[in-house]
């Protein structure tokens, strides 16, 4: 019966150290890079090259560096936006999985308020009635979960994962409709195809050189600055955190939290939208798949960041480099493409998240005398 | 010594993290011996009697069976060593018969439910001497019930062995003395039997032999016939304590909060409250008792306006209050802390700090729309302080806070905020000697200063010497408003149970009714 005796205890950690914690998370990730390192030279390709490429996006020795870096930002600005919306929700223990229908919804509005009154505006008056028309189908895509939410007690999750692909379908019969009626479509192509914007539909830009800084990076950067403030040092802000630690607690203390919980979801779920509106005007095109991933991705980064705004900051960034430099640094060699950035990423959220569980708990292996008794 | 022990534990240990829960501890228990293991809450009591039924295993240290040392690695190996357990939170399946519950376990019944097996098990129980019916379903059994049925499971099972982690928590007087009658039998059949308790009282009158930890220490084990429960306060707290509770007396004023013909629902639709008549005083302390569930969460919630109410009147210094929000209730200086099972649910957000909860029903108050952490912080400072919460600071969420000193927090908020009515459910559930009585004395504090306070406890003992009149609730109906010092526990217990209905022994005047009640200039 002594040797049944199991080889190791799970203990939790007193305290953990935010440096340990740091720590922890920076060896997460060299060992995801070590293990990525093993399957780049499986298939031939040089692994430390590779990595270098990745992480300088294939700016050095480029012809336009400047246009990796415009890239970057597109692909930057919704996830950051995205995943900071998200945690708004999540922090009131919101399961808001409906980032991508919510997205599509924002970058659908925001596109039709661009193909309808693009001609008659001028560019900045449209840029901003293309973000608001983006918060405004977007949040209230989403406040009608909460609606239903706070009304009959539905659950949100299945909800918002159910009318993502409502939103997908919607938008690819615009897509793929050819139709007198379709302002959509390119009315010169035969097959339905998206046009492109009219100019003053397009994302505005502000020439530094020869960069253009796309004006959505300067956008997702203050709103980043004002949910952190929202959240810690307003009183909706405190609101959030109660009811999402407690909503008896909150309804104890006189809050309203049916009334709470629509009107932050509406934010978050608005703020998901602009991001889809910002999108497509920097794209300049509407496109039957919009979201690049970032209802999704923006989970992860949320998580991550553990819904901290500033740790969202850092882990979007993170992300996106990862994203994009896998991209470029593939396009190289013939036997990678970009999948392997998200197998890649995969590994790291795996070890990170690993790594997490360790700064809270330790194996204590059983002694050897101990066993022996 | 020439007797064989049941269970001998030599040496035990085991921490959580750097935190010793159970240190160097030797235990012994006799066939046909009931053991008493008594100790403050975080002695390291429920610790030690999981490592015998196998949920969590000692980091050193040796269990002995019948002589025999043995390894115990899960519920499974306790089973077949003939310990069972009966746990504080009950682990029955709610939509399950009586009979279904045990089979679930059975090892030997094999993966078919035989028709006879309400007859087995309906046998078996009789032989025993229980009272049960084998298909009952478990959500329609009383507190008490269910419980038996957990002994009869363990009994099922072939224990020989058996531990009641605090029985009689949810027990009325009678209940608990048909309990401790079921104890006796199954100790002259030859069971050794550990049972968890701090009442006091109920050690003396059960175990044969008292175990007592302090802080997670074995202190010694005394033989019940040979103590006395102020030496035995003295071994749990480690010092001399004063086991009174003063019932200050106060000048009374008039009704401060008074309740008419009030009928209120419970979650399902039925009456959880109905046509109950009271009032408090200012400078009095009204005791509310009543076996689970006979309505007096539905009554606290009604009050704070957390509950529609189907009819009656809820009468505050002349303003009717029925509808209000919450808010305006609160603004009015009325008061509610529910402590409830699992003490974090209502009233405390357990991830905030406890600056942040010091703000919970004030931080709207601040202008503009930032929420003042200052003022909070420094209130928090000053609770911490007044009430000897032990913290690490003010921005340690609640959550990591021992159960003494959350209900510390959510009291002192409650009282910082003024209020001239305290409503109050279970103040002191879970908590230890020392930590009640700090409850004990604030809330004291509160009725000198004038302040009405409902409180809703389960302990009668401590309930007859803290409140000036204690009401009685049974399925929802008043059976009578006592004066807490000339009543009996006997006398309450039966009113619990709806046996004694008091509430027409004096025709002239119905209980609950002040005779100098404003309420009828409201109505004018």
């Amino acid at each position: 019966m002594k040797s049944q005796q199991p080889l190791f205890h799970v203990i939790k950690r007193e305290d953990s150290r935010p440096a340990q914690q740091l720590l922890a998370y920076v060896a997460a990730v060299v060992l995801a890079l070590a293990v990525g390192a093993v399957l780049l030279a499986v298939q031939g390709v040089e692994p430390l090259t590779f990595y270098r490429q990745m992480i300088t996006m294939g700016i050095p020795g480029s012809r336009y560096p400047w246009r990796a870096v415009e890239n970057f930002i597109k692909l930057f600005v919704p996830l950051l936006i995205v995943s900071l919306a998200l945690s708004l929700a999540f922090k009131m223990r919101f399961w808001n999985i409906g980032g991508e229908g919510q997205f599509i919804m924002g970058a659908f509005w925001a596109g039709v308020a661009g193909m309808l009154l693009g001609e008659s505006l001028p560019q900045p008056v449209m840029v901003l009635a293309m973000a608001l028309c983006g918060a405004l189908g977007g949040g209230v895509y989403g406040v009608f979960v909460a609606a239903l939410k706070v009304k009959w007690g539905t659950n949100e999750t299945l909800l918002t994962l159910m009318l993502n692909y409502v939103a997908l379908y919607f938008l690819q019969y615009f897509a793929e409709t050819k139709a007198g009626w379709n302002f959509f479509l390119d009315p010169q192509s035969a097959r339905p195809k998206f046009a492109k914007f009219p100019d003053n539909a397009q994302m505005i830009t502000i020439p530094i050189g020869p960069f253009n800084l796309n004006l959505s990076l300067i956008v997702a950067l203050v709103l980043c600055a004002l949910i952190f403030g929202y959240l810690n040092y307003t009183k909706r802000g405190y609101e959030i955190a109660v009811v999402g630690d407690s909503p008896n607690t909150a309804r104890y203390a006189g809050m309203k939290v049916g009334k709470i919980v629509i009107r932050t979801i509406f934010l978050s779920a608005a703020l998901i939208g602009m991001a889809g509106a910002l999108h497509v005007s920097s794209a300049g095109v509407m496109s039957a798949s919009p979201t690049n991933d970032v209802g999704w991705t923006g989970i992860v980064v949320a998580w991550l960041a553990k819904l901290n705004t500033l740790g969202i900051l850092l882990a979007s960034v993170l992300i996106t480099v990862l994203q994009f430099g896998c991209q470029t640094a593939s396009s190289s060699y013939p036997s990678i493409d970009a999948n392997f950035a998200n197998l890649l990423q995969g590994v790291i959220l795996f070890l990170v998240l690993a790594a997490d569980f360790f700064t809270r708990f330790k194996l204590v292996l059983r002694s050897r005398k101990e066993a022996a008794r | 010594m020439e007797q064989q022990y049941a269970i001998e534990m030599r040496g035990i240990c085991k921490s959580f993290g750097s935190v010793a829960a159970n240190k160097d501890i030797n235990l012994t228990v006799k066939p046909g011996e009931i053991l008493a293991l008594l100790g403050e809450n975080g002695s390291g009591k429920t610790t030690l009697m999981n490592m015998l039924s196998g949920i969590y295993k000692p980091d050193s240290g040796m269990i002995l069976v019948d002589g025999r040392e043995v390894a115990i690695n899960s519920p499974e190996d306790a089973k077949k060593l003939g310990i069972g357990m009966v746990h504080q939170h009950f682990k029955l399946v709610d939509v399950f018969s009586a009979a279904d519950n045990i089979w679930l376990g059975d090892d030997k019944s094999g993966p078919v439910l035989k028709k006879d097996r309400f007859q087995v098990i309906g046998d078996m129980a009789k032989r025993f001497g229980f009272d049960i019916d084998p298909r009952k379903k478990v959500y329609n059994m009383a507190v008490s019930e269910k419980q038996t049925l957990e002994i009869v499971k363990v009994l099922y099972y072939g224990a020989q062995i058996i531990i009641l982690d605090e029985p009689t928590a949810v027990l009325t007087v009678q209940e608990t003395a048909k309990l401790f009658d079921v104890l006796r039998r199954m100790k002259e059949s030859g069971h050794a039997i550990i049972i968890i308790t701090h009442k006091l009282n109920e050690v003396l009158e059960i175990s044969d032999r008292v175990a007592i930890l302090r802080k997670g220490e074995y202190i010694t084990t005394v033989d019940t016939a040979t103590t006395d429960e102020q030496q035995l306060t003295e071994y749990m707290v480690g010092r001399k304590v004063k086991l009174n509770i003063d019932r200050p007396v106060v000048e009374k004023t008039r009704p401060l909060l008074e309740i008419r013909d009030l009928t209120i629902k419970n979650d399902e639709g039925a009456l959880a409250i109905d046509k109950v008549n009271f009032y408090i005083r200012g400078g009095e302390i009204l005791g509310v008792a009543g076996i689970a569930g006979c309505g007096q969460k539905e009554l606290c919630e009604a009050i704070a306006g957390l509950r529609p109410i189907e009819s009656g009147m809820m009468i505050h210094k002349g303003d009717n209050i029925v509808g209000l929000s919450p808010k305006a209730i609160l603004e009015k200086g009325i008061s509610m802390s529910f402590i409830p099972e699992d003490r974090l649910g209502m009233g405390l957000a357990p991830s905030m700090s406890i600056t942040d909860n010091m703000l919970l029903k004030k931080y709207d108050q601040a202008k503009g729309p930032f929420v003042d952490r200052k003022t909070g912080r420094e209130e928090a400072k000053q609770v911490v302080q007044d009430l000897e919460i032990v913290t690490p600071s003010t921005e340690t969420p609640v959550r990591r806070l021992s159960g003494g000193n959350v209900q510390k927090v959510l009291l002192g908020r409650e009282i910082k905020a003024g209020p001239n009515v305290i409503v109050t459910a279970y103040p002191v559930r879970g908590l230890d000697i020392n930590s009640s009585y700090a409850i004990y004395d604030i809330l004291n504090r509160q009725k000198k200063d004038g302040v009405g306070i409902l409180f809703v406890g389960e302990d009668l003992d401590v309930m007859m010497d803290l409140c000036d009149k204690i009401m009685v609730l049974c399925h929802g109906r008043v059976m009578g408003v006592v004066h807490a010092h000339k009543t009996s526990k006997e006398e309450l217990g039966l009113m619990m149970t709806g046996a004694l209905d008091l509430t027409n022994k004096y025709e002239d005047k119905p209980a609950g009714i002040a005779k100098d009640s404003r309420i009828e200039e409201v109505e004018e």
